[in-house]
Order: structure tokens, then C-alpha cells, then sequence
């Protein structure tokens, strides 16, 4: 159980893709597997049987075959009774080796010629022994010869049919020619015995040359191992096949109660098909033995091309699956890829689309975030860089500040001393005004503060201008609270100042009004100055709509104002420009009416 | 994933399509495999198969039968099956085997028997076969091949020439003195003296052994005395100028055959031998006069130390019965060029191989076998090589083997004492007239 978990638990964690691979092996694999073996063993078993059955039927047919022939052997051993002289000589009463009439070699002669000429060729040896010391032997290349006695002990002699006049098949055993060659031959023997006295007479042999047997057996194959005989019912071979060797166990052979089947037996360790027949006429058996080995050669044969086909298969089945796993997994791991890439930082990434499946989707989805993400880091960027840029500018028109507030500290002491109260007040105001824009690193400020400020700054202006300059400044308490970029203001009079003073003669008035209009924090700054024409107010519209340069050092201080509230408030925020010539310029500047003191001290964390 | 699970499905439906494929495929393959093995050997199914039919006996198939097989060794594009029967029923046998259409391809014939072939065409013209195998005719004995040419035509190659030969067994000749220092018998001249001779062996030789064995029934005792008849001056006539007529019931055949009652009398030749072969072989006999077959298989008995020597000359001339076996071509329908030839090739390689055929005994067909080491070679040999130049083979008689029969038949009623030399003659020359009148 545990382990089954734990395999589970392995299999969860695997890639996809080798999920994939591994749920397609198995889908694979084990159908065919378990379908090739039911296939393969019950067509193997049915091959074993039927093959079985054709070679029980081969017996039968070779021993049919074979009996045709040994009918008529036993039907020559009937011959003597059909030659008076014959049964004659074999009711004699002779000495052994007592020479025989011409009358008696003459007849002998013929009958055994007529044995001969009638039998087939393959016909050896004709011997006839008669009860009383008769003998008359033809042996292979020899004369015929008087003084061979019948062997009493022979085992055909006890054989219980011979005693009922039926004739008997006996196992090839060797006869030798009177020059000495020996030949091996099977012979049929019969008892002869007289009608009138009902007594035995003698016996007739003939002896076969076995070689027609032999030519019989081997037109027939069983397989290349086969091994086919005839054996008689003691287990001696009567002949056998070339290359025939005999079942060594005559006992794995039935018994006579089975005339005929088929049977396995074992011989150094290989199973072995034997199928036997009895031969109704001879007593002998026809014997099949075939390795089953060497039966089934084809079937493994089968089996073999089936297992290379299935591996075939399944090697073809799984590179196509490993291939299909990757390509469809492929999109993901790009993904993946990408995604990292995105981790580190770039974001200069797209995914290819090619394919509206979920990984299109999800590729889709992916591109949006990545460019989403981008541009927000783009705009916070920008935030950033304009931040600096306006500390810097500051920092660069005011140079070392606390020397500054030192010396300014210094001149008010001075002035205080020699009672010039003017001096006083415009080096305070000048204090306060480098204190502010210099120490000030908030990202939000009231614009209370905001508006301090610029009156600080304004008092210096007039006082510069000599009160050519009529500042005035509107507001609504509420927009007091209201939380602003710092130092948006500032720039914005500075302009009008140089736009609406410097370039116009005599007095110059600025209006400076902040209010709340529908949620959102108006300042309006107006001079009444030259003004502008037309065109340079298209082109300043146009700048502050289009142009994102944050660099330029020649900046514009409404472009830069513009862009810091539309990069801190959205696009809907932001400067507007009204002007005709010489009536002045009027800008203004539209802020959310964000009063929240959270979002006051958020913003200083922003930063 | 879905992609994935159809691709799957494809590939399955491939496999499970494979497999029924392979498996049918495999088991029409069975059959085919099955067809292509033919029943028994494959190199010999391809072979042209000649039936070779031999009445050989007496020790000399054995030797046939090793130069069949090495023949069939060394072509294998030809397989010789040797049928080898009893000499008593072969011609029986292949006469009506070649009137039933079922004639072997190849057949040992006598040359005595020739004639009886070649009437009506029994047996193939050779001129032909011979020449497409390039058989050299010159190359043989021309005593020999002259008894196979009927009409200026070829009709069989022969393959030796044997004749009657005098085996003797060293030891019993030693014990009776009768055996020089050469160990050759001391026969001495004529008739007189060799009935001498064999007088001296019976009175040495033990009473189970014969001084001479010879059987009394078939044919010995015929040899004999055709050999001794042709020996004579004014000898050996046997038909008279047309054939229709014998003419050997005269003085000198009646001499000879009273000469070989004389021994079966006289008791040198003892009664009742069947197997007179079998009592030289086992050592029971001191002379034997017998064909030269004997030679190698008297070599092969244990204990047997013998000589031999050719016929004795008893009477004016050497001459001897001789026969030769040759080999011929039985006619028969189904018969095909490819047969004949191959048949030829056989015969000419028996021919070429007579050396080997000699160790039975023979004398080689082949005049340059004959002066060949491997012939010379041998021992016993070429004591009676000469006798194939004074062979006496009976006359050319179309009936010649049936009515040597009759000579048989009335030699063997003689020997077993029911009639006398004169009516044997009398008879034969009586039954033998009948026979040329039917």
C-alpha cells in the first residue's frame, strides 16, 4: 500500500510529458502482451494436437501401405500346400545333411523359384524345415543347403498365433550367405500342418530383404528430425528409417490393449511426439517419434515474428508517443522558458501563438500580462526619472543648500542688525523657499504646503519686481487638505511670471485659484501677459500630449509638470492651456481630490 | 491532450492491424514451407535414377555393390539402385519384366545370352548414347567386344570376361606332394596325369574333403565338359552350318564327357556336392574348377590357403568356357535420353573401373585395365589373365541359354547315374534338335 502511494506519489511529480509516455506504455504494451500470449498458446496448442492427429493418420496410412505388401508375403508362405512334392519332402524322414534325389532338387528348385518369381524381388531367403529332418535352405548368393536345423529356442516358435496355422512377422535379424556376407532381413514364418492327420508337418520361412520397407518409410517425412520404425510388440526394431533411432524407452510405448494412439515421451530432455499404429497383419508397430521442438519450429517461428512485429510495433507506437508527448508539451515548456526569462527581469518576451488550443490561450493571457507588466514598469520608471530629474534640477540651481541657509542666516542677522526689515524678510522667505524644495523628498504634500510655498517664493518675486507683480491666490479651505505632486506649482508661476512679466511691460498680475470641482482639484494659474498665439498653443498642447521625453534638459517646466501628473494620476490628469494674444496665459492643472492622510503617508513610502 | 489521445488510437489500431497481418501472413507461410521440402533427399531427388538389375552369386555382388555406390559418389547426378536376384530366376525375371513394359534401366546380360536380347529390338542400340559419352570402343578386348557387336551394331559394353578357372588348396597339394616349389599344382599332361593328380590328393586328403569339387545338378559339369570338348582337335562343334541341326553327338564330345563322368565315378569328384563352392571356401574340397568369381572371395576366407591357376590344358589346345558379363540397356517406352545417357556414363565407368571389378576375380573388358598397376597389382589375377585370348564361348544361338539348359538337365540325370555318357549326348543332341525346330 505504501508502496503503491509512493509509486503514485512518483508518478504525480513525473514531467508531462514522461507521464504521457508512461500512460501510453502501459495502454500499449499490456493489451498486446497479454493478447499475443492467449493468442500464441492456444494456437500452439491446437497446432500440437492437430499435428498429432495428422501424424497418427500418416501411421495409419504407412502401415495400411505396408500391410498391402506383407498380405502377400503371408499369402506366399500358403504356397507349400498348394505343392504336393513339397509337403512331401516335409513329411520325409531324413538324416541331416542326406543328399537329396535329382527328382527332390528339381522340385524344390521350382517351388522355390516359383517363391521367388511370385514374391517380389526383394524376397532373400526361402527356408522349409520339415518335422522329421526335412531342411531345404536358399540363402542370399548361396546353393541351397540340407543341414540347417530350425533353432528350437526361437522366440517366433513360442509365439502362441503360429500355433493356430497363422503366419508370424519376425524382426529384422541377420542371415548369413554361405560366402560369408551377412544380410540383414525380416521374415514371415508359418507352421505348416497336414489336413488328413491334423499333425504338424514343418515350417516355412522367407526371408525379406527389409530394404523395401526402408524404401516405404522413407517416402514418408514427419520433419527433419523425425525418427519412423517399425518395432514388434517386444520393443526389437523390425527397420527403421534412415537415421531412425528407436524410442530407447519401450516402456513410454502403450500396451497392446491400445492398438493405436498418440503419446509424448521424454528422451534427453526433449518432449517427443509418438504416434504409433499396430499393424492388424504383421503385429508390428508403426512408429512416429518427432521432437516437438522440432513441430513447433514453425510455431516459434510464428512466435518470433509476432514478438519482432510487436516490438516492431511498440518501438514505432512509443517513438511516435514520445514525439507526440513533446511536441504537445513542447508550447508548455516554452512557456515555462519565457516565464523564467520574465522572472529575471525581461520582459522584452513574447510568446509565439500558433495554435488556438488552451496553450494559445494561456500563451495569449501570457503575452498581455508580460506586456501589461511592462509597460506599468515602463511608466514607474518614467515616474522615477522625473522625480529626479526635478530634485536634480533643483539641486542644480541651488547649489549646497546649507551653505546657502548659512549665508541666508548670516544676511538676515546683518540685516536684522543694521534694521533693514526688507533684507529680513526676503532672505527668510529665500530660506524657506531653498528648505522646501530641497529638503522636501516626499512623494505627496498638502497643498497647503504646496501653496506656502509658493507664496514664499512669490514674496521674493514681488519684491524683486518691486511690486510690479499683483499675486493673488484663491482657495477653497477644503483643497487646502488635498494631497499634491510637490513643487508642481512653483514651476507653473515661474513660467507665468516669465511669460506674463518679464515679456510684458509695466504690471503684471497673477492669479493663482485652487477649488474642487466634481472630484477634482483644480489649480489655475493666470497672468496676463502676451499671451500666445494660436499656433505656439496647438504646439504646446501637442507637446504635452505626445512628447514623453523625460530627459531634456531644456525642459519645459509645464511639459514636465504635465507628465508627472499624468505618470502619478492616469492620462485623465494633467495641465490645460487657454490663451489669446496679449490677454495672457491660463493654465490649468487638474489633480485628483485625493485628501486621504493614507494615501499622504503612502506615498511618501513609494518613494 | 486530445491530439494525444487520438494519435494513440491510430497507433493502436496500426498495431492491432499489424498483427492480424503478421499472423496470417505467417500462416500461409506455413503452408508454402511445407511444399517446398520434397519427400526424401533433396541433392537425390534432382538425379537421373537408373534400376540396375544383377544376377550376381557366389561372393562377386559384393564387389558389384561397392562400385555402385562409389559411383554413385562420385556422380551425383545419377543414382544407381541395384536389384541383384538369384542367377536360377533372372532372366526369368527381366525377360518378362521387359514384355511388361517394366524393364530396369540398366541390366547385366551373359554375352552367351546376348542374342536372345537383341532379337526384336530387346535391347538399345549403343552406337549413339556411346558416342555422345565418348566411349572408346578400341579401348577393349577385342576377343570380347566382338561378341557383343551383332549386325556391325553395338549392343552392350562388356565388362569382363570370365572364365573357368583351377582353384587348389595349398596344404592338401603340399601333403600329397603334387605342389612345386612355385606352389603351383604338378598337373603334369593330359588326362591321364591330371586323373593321377587328383588320385594322389584323394589318397592324401582326409575322407570329408573332396580331391575335386564339383556339384552334380546345374551347370559345372557342362562348363566342363565344353571346355575339355574345345580342347580337342576337331572339338567344339556344336550346330551344325544353318543352326538347325546339333552336331555335338560325336567321338571327341563323348571323350570329353565320358572324362568327366570318369571323375564323378571314380569318386575324385565326391556325389551329392550341392555347394562345391562353399566346401572349397570352408576348406573341405582340393581342387575346384570353377568360374574366376571366386578369386575374391576365397581372399576373404579365414584359414584358406589357396592358389590358382588357369583351366588345365588335358587335351591337343589350350581353351576354356568363358562368358562375359556385359552391360546393356533393356528397351522399354518410358525410357528417356537423359537415361540412356546417363547409362552409358555408368557403363563406361564400370568399364574405366575394372580394376575394381577384377578384385572379384574377373578379367577386365578394358585392354589398358588390364596393363594397369592397379590390375597388376593384384595377386592370382594375372595367372589367368591370358585365358580371355582362348576363351570358348558358346556359339551364338538366339535359344543358346535354354538349350544349354537342356545339356543341364541331361548332364545331371548322368551324374546321378540314369543314363550313360552316350545316351546323355544322344539325348541332348535329340531334345536340343527339337528345340531349333520349334
Amino acid at each position: 500500500m505504501k508502496r503503491i502511494r509512493a509509486l503514485i506519489w512518483w508518478f504525480r511529480n513525473q514531467e508531462l510529458a514522461r507521464k504521457l509516455i508512461i500512460i501510453n506504455f502501459i495502454l500499449i504494451v499490456l493489451p498486446l502482451c497479454v493478447m499475443g500470449y492467449f493468442a500464441f498458446s492456444r494456437f500452439a496448442a491446437t497446432l500440437e494436437k492437430k499435428v498429432g492427429d495428422y501424424q497418427l493418420q500418416t501411421m495409419k496410412q504407412l502401415t495400411l501401405h505396408l500391410d498391402t505388401y506383407m498380405s502377400e508375403l503371408d499369402r506366399l508362405t500358403l504356397m507349400p500346400y498348394q505343392y504336393e512334392p513339397i509337403i512331401a519332402f516335409l513329411e520325409s524322414n531324413r538324416e541331416q545333411g542326406q543328399p537329396l534325389t535329382l527328382e527332390e532338387i528339381k522340385q524344390l528348385n521350382a517351388f522355390v523359384s516359383q517363391v521367388f518369381l511370385n514374391g517380389r524381388i526383394d524376397i532373400m531367403g526361402v527356408s522349409l524345415f520339415g518335422e522329421r529332418g526335412a531342411s531345404y535352405v536358399v540363402l542370399p548368393e548361396s546353393q541351397y543347403v540340407t543341414t540347417y536345423r530350425l533353432d528350437e529356442n526361437a522366440g517366433w516358435l513360442k509365439n502362441e498365433q503360429i500355433r493356430y496355422g497363422q503366419s508370424i512377422f519376425i524382426p529384422t535379424h541377420d542371415i548369413a550367405s554361405t560366402s560369408g556376407t551377412v544380410y540383414p532381413v525380416f521374415s514371415v514364418a508359418r507352421e505348416l500342418r497336414s489336413f488328413d492327420s491334423g499333425k504338424k508337418l514343418g515350417y516355412i520361412v522367407i526371408d525379406v530383404d527389409p530394404k523395401v520397407i526402408h524404401r516405404i518409410l522413407s517416402q514418408v517425412t514427419l520433419g527433419s528430425r523425425e525418427s519412423l520404425y517399425l518395432a514388434d510388440r517386444t520393443g526389437g526394431t523390425v527397420v527403421g528409417k534412415d537415421g531412425s533411432a528407436p524410442l530407447r524407452d519401450a516402456a513410454s510405448l502403450p500396451g497392446e490393449e491400445e492398438p493405436e494412439g498418440v503419446t509424448h515421451a521424454m528422451a534427453d530432455g526433449e518432449r517427443l511426439l509418438v504416434a504409433h499404429v499396430t499393424s492388424p497383419v504383421t503385429n508390428w508397430m508403426t512408429v512416429g517419434v518427432v521432437p516437438v521442438s522440432e513441430l513447433m519450429k514453425d510455431t516459434i517461428l510464428i512466435r518470433n515474428s509476432i514478438m519482432l512485429l510487436g516490438i516492431l510495433c511498440v518501438g514505432l507506437a512509443m517513438m511516435m508517443c514520445v514525439f507526440l508527448a513533446f511536441r504537445i508539451t513542447q508550447p508548455l515548456r516554452g512557456l515555462i522558458k519565457l516565464m523564467r526569462k520574465v522572472e529575471r527581469g525581461d520582459l522584452m518576451v513574447s510568446f509565439p501563438v500558433k495554435q488556438w488550443d488552451e496553450i494559445g490561450h494561456l500563451g495569449k493571457a501570457f503575452n498581455t500580462m508580460v506586456s501589461k507588466l511592462s509597460e506599468l514598469g515602463y511608466l514607474l520608471y518614467e515616474t522615477e526619472i522625473r522625480e529626479k530629474d526635478a530634485q536634480i534640477a533643483a539641486l542644480q540651481s541651488k547649489i549646497n543648500p546649507h551653505f546657502l541657509y548659512n549665508t541666508l542666516g548670516s544676511i538676515s542677522m546683518y540685516a536684522e542688525v543694521e534694521g533693514n526689515r526688507e533684507v529680513v524678510k526676503m532672505t527668510n522667505h529665500l530660506s524657506r523657499l531653498l528648505r522646501y524644495s530641497l529638503s522636501g523628498r516626499k512623494e505627496r504634500v498638502s497643498l497647503a504646503s504646496e501653496l506656502e510655498h509658493v507664496k514664499g517664493y512669490m514674496a521674493i518675486q514681488q519684491m524683486r519686481y518691486e511690486d510690479r507683480i499683483d499675486f493673488s491666490l484663491e482657495h477653497d479651505e477644503a483643497s487646502l487638505a488635498c494631497a499634491v505632486i510637490p513643487l508642481i506649482i512653483q514651476p507653473i508661476v515661474e513660467n507665468a511670471i516669465n511669460h506674463g512679466i518679464d515679456k510684458g511691460t509695466g504690471n503684471g498680475m497673477i492669479r493663482l485659484a485652487c477649488r474642487i470641482d466634481q472630484g477634482a482639484l483644480l489649480i489655475v494659474v493666470e497672468d496676463d501677459g502676451i499671451g500666445m498665439t494660436e499656433e505656439q498653443l496647438n504646439e504646446i498642447r501637442t507637446r504635452l500630449r505626445h512628447a514623453k521625453d523625460v530627459g531634456g534638459r531644456s525642459g519645459n517646466g509645464l511639459l514636465n509638470v504635465h507628465r508627472r501628473i499624468v505618470l502619478h494620476f492616469g492620462e485623465s490628469y494633467g495641465l490645460t492651456l487657454a490663451s489669446m494674444p496679449y490677454r495672457g496665459l491660463k493654465v490649468t492643472m487638474a489633480l485628483p481630490a485625493l485628501t486621504d492622510k493614507h494615501y499622504l503617508e503612502g506615498g511618501s513610502q513609494h518613494a | 491532450m486530445k491530439n494525444g489521445c487520438w494519435s494513440k488510437r491510430i497507433v493502436i489500431c496500426a498495431l492491432i492491424g499489424l498483427l492480424t497481418a503478421a499472423t496470417t501472413g505467417c500462416s500461409s507461410g506455413e503452408e508454402t514451407a511445407a511444399d517446398d521440402k520434397p519427400p526424401g533427399g533433396r541433392e537425390r531427388s534432382a538425379a537421373v535414377r537408373l534400376e540396375y538389375w544383377t544376377p550376381f552369386s557366389g561372393g562377386d555382388n559384393q564387389f558389384m555393390t561397392e562400385m555402385v555406390n562409389r559411383f554413385n559418389r562420385e556422380n551425383p547426378d545419377i543414382e544407381v539402385v541395384q536389384v541383384n536376384a538369384r542367377l536360377d530366376d533372372y532372366y526369368s525375371r527381366l525377360r518378362t519384366a521387359i514384355l511388361s513394359g517394366n524393364a530396369p534401366e540398366l541390366a547385366i546380360l551373359h554375352q552367351t545370352s546376348l542374342p536372345q536380347f537383341v532379337q526384336n529390338g530387346y535391347i538399345e542400340k549403343l552406337e549413339e548414347p556411346a558416342r555422345q559419352v565418348g566411349l572408346d570402343w578400341s579401348g577393349f578386348n577385342a576377343n570380347i567386344l566382338d561378341s557383343t557387336v551383332y549386325d556391325g551394331e553395338h549392343y552392350a559394353v562388356p565388362l569382363d570376361t570370365h572364365t573357368l578357372v583351377m582353384y587348389y588348396n595349398k596344404s592338401y597339394l603340399r601333403a600329397a606332394g603334387v605342389l612345386d616349389g612355385a606352389e603351383r599344382p604338378i598337373v603334369g599332361q593330359g588326362a591321364a596325369d591330371f586323373e593321377a593328380f587328383l588320385g594322389k590328393l584323394k589318397a592324401a586328403v582326409p575322407a570329408d574333403v573332396a580331391p575335386m569339387a564339383q556339384p552334380s545338378t546345374r551347370i559345372d559339369a557342362v562348363w566342363l565338359w565344353w571346355s575339355l570338348y574345345n580342347q580337342m582337335k576337331g572339338g567344339g562343334a556344336f550346330y551344325n552350318e544353318d543352326a538347325s541341326e546339333a552336331v555335338f553327338d560325336n567321338p571327341q564330345a563323348l571323350q570329353a564327357l565320358r572324362f568327366v563322368h570318369g571323375l564323378y565315378k571314380s569318386r575324385l569328384i565326391p556325389p551329392d556336392i550341392n555347394d562345391a563352392f562353399k566346401l572349397f571356401y570352408d576348406g573341405k574340397a582340393a581342387v575346384l574348377i570353377t568360374g574366376v568369381w571366386g578369386t575374391g572371395a576365397f581372399e576373404k576366407a579365414e584359414n584358406l590357403d589357396f592358389g590358382v591357376v588357369s583351366m588345365p590344358v588335358l587335351y591337343d589346345h589350350p581353351a576354356v568356357w568363358g562368358d562375359s558379363h556385359t552391360l546393356a540397356i533393356p528397351t522399354k517406352h518410358t525410357l528417356t535420353e537423359e537415361q540412356k545417357r546417363a547409362a552409358l556414363t555408368f557403363m563406361k565407368w564400370c568399364a574405366e573401373h575394372g580394376a575394381m571389378w577384377a578384385e572379384a576375380g574377373h578379367v577386365p573388358s578394358m585392354t589398358s585395365v588390364v596393363k594397369s598397376e592397379p590390375f597388376t597389382s593384384l595377386n592370382y589375377r594375372s595367372e589367368y589373365a591370358a585365358s580371355a585370348n582362348y576363351v570358348a564361348y558358346w556359339p551364338r544361338h538366339v535359344r543358346q541359354w535354354s538349350i544349354v539348359e537342356v545339356l543341364i538337365q541331361e548332364f545331371e540325370k548322368l551324374n546321378y547315374g540314369q543314363q550313360t555318357p552316350e545316351q546323355a549326348l544322344a539325348n541332348a543332341v535329340k531334345r536340343v534338335g527339337n528345340e531349333l525346330r520349334k
